[in-house]
């Protein structure tokens, strides 16, 4: 027998009784009468990110480069967005370590925890990491309540993981509290974090 | 007969100052968790799903694990088996070595350390980076972790900065408004983030563990506040995940549940920076997820302890534990410390580790914190239960079990007993600290009052009745 058929048999065998999957759809998650009042709160406090709500006319490129004036080295797929630097194209992966900022798409934020659900939609999902600073557009109308509204959106929708296979929850800048328990924005990812909400 | 971690314990506890900042420090996290708990009106109805998913899995995991390993097959990955911690370093070592790899960088999994991982690929020559910060402190400086999530809040500011120096981090390095304290945390986070983003880049594979394993999608989910496992995998192409095979839930809308309680438990935050979702390679890498058992079958067929393996390493049980935070990580003899570790320290090896369920006051806290309602103290208490046969119960608390028991088998006798315990007071206390009264030793005698309740309680009752 093999490793993987032995420790089957020995999981089946081991079983001492058999408990049912909870009905998880009788689990209700917290609502807010207004999601998009308490992720703009939980964004810009407990996450630590800055929020632009950008009126319409409003130029995005304009709106980036107020949000980091001394910045150089811009990078994004997204069209319209003038850049340096394109992670769909770009030769070398650790160029993306020198981008001063990094410009994505996400697609659910969830008011609850500030968190943005960011799939893979570039060749190089470094930009998401390994910029110094990240900017992500959000909809205002892709907001919901709760992480398991978030999930079950993701599981329903086919376009996910479809081209890339990877996915991801960003609430905030990186950030670490290892030394001393000081809370301390830019351990090893982005520094610094500021959502842009699109109607 | 004192037990090792009573004796760890002991010297520790001679550092008043340094015990008082444990203690505070994880108290401090145990109270965000509180106020996480009380913002959310399900909190329950989350623990009580958490740990019915957690049961029903575990006791479907054969199915499960068969499901898993189908659909990440599906999606591109490798699928290995390990039935102990040497294969599993055996499969890890190979991967890497087909790959010409010199360099990993990791980010922090206890399962690496559970199975020694490390030392072991240095000795085939590969270099090991961990990339979570309190992990690359720890490394840098020779030290073990002393708590599963934070695992170097025990070392202070200025052992760091002097480590880092004397590493030569700091050279060459350009800092704006350089602070007035060489040892500031914020620049001291500055200089390692410099330090491990070279790392990234010069390494040719990522390391990670998994928080959990989705058996529907067959993807891993690793959740991280710094994005060092993102940053690790970002960059260089191969993936290594090593996953405990109890790491495995359903599906999506268990996911929904685990993720909500995880950071909430774990620091006090609503959530980690990072949830990210592993379903494949990058494009043009390659990934490979090492299932590992090393002893979890075994405690899955153990009818008293099989509940540990619904843990998904919180920590939240460490920061609530009296004992653990006024003895701290190193005074356990398990790597794991605090309640769980006790557990699972025991389950590993019984003699060898026997002497950590003595850590324990059996108060019940960790019972409720723990996200999944692991059953830690009813645990411990059958593990002590189960000493005695296994000749490691201390003699003397036997004999003064023994005769407490009669006392409490005789109703008679005990009150008179109690009533005469205010008694003790004009008892010297150099005559009841003696060695041969262990109780007394490192505790302070109580003061007993001149009437038992149940004297008072009886003195009282008329008085009610004239009301
Ligand atoms: S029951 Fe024991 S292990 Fe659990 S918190 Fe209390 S003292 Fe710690
Ligand atoms: S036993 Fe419970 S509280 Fe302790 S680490 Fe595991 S999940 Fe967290």
């Amino acid at each position: 027998m093999n490793t993987k058929d032995k420790i089957l048999a020995r999981l089946r065998e081991g079983v001492q009784q058999t408990f049912d999957m909870p009905d998880l759809s009788q689990l209700h998650g917290i609502t807010y009468t207004d999601p998009v009042a308490q992720f703009i709160q939980k964004a810009t406090t407990t996450a630590g990110a800055h929020l632009i709500e950008l009126p319409g006319g409003v130029d995005l490129n304009q709106a980036v480069h107020q949000a980091y004036p001394q910045a150089q080295i811009f990078a994004s797929n997204l069209p319209g967005i003038e850049v340096q630097l394109n992670p769909d194209t770009v030769e070398d992966v650790c160029q993306l370590t020198a981008v001063d900022v990094g410009i994505v798409q996400g697609r659910i934020g969830v008011a609850e925890n500030a968190c943005i659900w960011v799939p893979q939609a570039m060749k190089e999902k470094a930009i998401c990491f390994a910029s110094e600073n990240l900017v992500i557009l959000l909809r205002r109308t892709d907001i919901v309540s709760n992480m398991h509204q978030a999930y079950a959106l993701i599981a329903e929708s086919g376009e996910y993981f479809r081209d890339y296979k990877f996915g991801t929850f960003i609430s905030g800048p990186s950030k670490t509290a290892d030394i001393e328990s000081a809370l301390v924005y830019g351990a090893q990812a982005a520094r610094s974090l500021t959502i842009i909400l699109t109607s | 007969m004192s037990t090792l971690h009573a004796k760890a314990a002991e010297e520790y506890l001679r550092h008043t100052d340094i015990v008082e900042r444990h203690d505070k420090t994880f108290f401090g996290v145990r109270q965000k968790r509180d106020n996480m708990a009380q913002a959310l009106p399900e909190w329950e109805d989350l623990r009580e799903a958490a740990s019915q998913i957690k049961k029903h899995t575990v006791s479907h995991l054969a199915d499960y694990l068969q499901q898993f390993e189908e659909n990440a097959t599906r999606n591109g990955i490798h699928v290995h088996w390990a039935a102990d911690a040497r294969e599993y370093n055996d499969i890890v070592y190979q991967i890497l070595s087909a790959h010409g790899v010199k360099k990993v960088v990791k980010s922090k999994s206890m399962l690496t350390e559970e199975c020694h991982l490390n030392e072991n690929l240095e000795q085939h020559g590969i270099e090991v980076i961990e990339t979570d910060l309190g992990e690359r402190i720890l490394q840098m400086m020779h030290l073990a972790p002393s708590h599963i999530v934070m695992p170097a809040l025990h070392v202070h500011r200025e052992a760091i900065g002097d480590c880092f120096r004397s590493q030569g981090l700091m050279e060459n390095l350009e800092y704006p408004n350089m602070p007035d304290d060489p040892n500031d945390p914020t620049y001291l986070t500055f200089v390692a983030r410099m330090h491990l983003r070279r790392q990234f880049t010069e390494a040719q594979a990522g390391m990670t563990g998994a928080n959990f394993g989705i058996a529907s999608t067959g993807e891993v989910v690793v959740c991280t506040n710094e994005g060092n496992a993102d940053m690790s995998t970002s960059i260089p192409k191969l993936h290594i995940v090593s996953m405990g095979i109890e790491k495995l839930i359903p599906d999506y809308a268990s996911m929904g549940v685990f993720q909500r309680l995880l950071a909430r438990c774990g620091t006090g935050q609503e959530t980690t920076v990072y949830t990210s979702h592993f379903r494949g390679p990058r494009p043009g890498g390659e990934m490979h997820i090492v299932l590992v058992d090393n002893g979890r079958s075994q405690i899955l067929s153990d009818p008293e302890h099989w509940q540990t393996l619904k843990c998904m390493r919180c920590g939240a049980c460490m920061n609530t534990c009296p004992v653990y935070r006024r003895s701290a990580g190193y005074s356990y003899t398990y790597f794991i410390p605090g309640p769980i570790g006790i557990n699972l320290g025991m389950l590993r090896g019984s003699r060898k580790y026997s002497d950590n369920v003595s850590a324990c006051t059996l108060c019940c806290s960790c019972d409720n914190v723990c996200p999944v309602k692991v059953d830690l103290s009813t645990q411990i208490y059958r593990w002590r239960q189960q000493l005695d046969s296994m000749h490691r119960a201390d003699a003397t608390k036997k004999i003064m079990s023994r005769a407490m028991s009669f006392i409490f088998r005789h109703p008679k006798l005990y009150t008179r007993l109690v009533g005469s315990l205010h008694l003790a007071r004009w008892v010297p206390s150099a005559m009841m600290k003696t060695p041969l009264n262990p109780w007394t030793y490192g505790h302070e005698m109580m003061k007993f009052p001149p009437k038992s309740f149940h004297q008072a309680w009886k003195d009282l009752k008329p008085k009610e009745d004239e009301q």
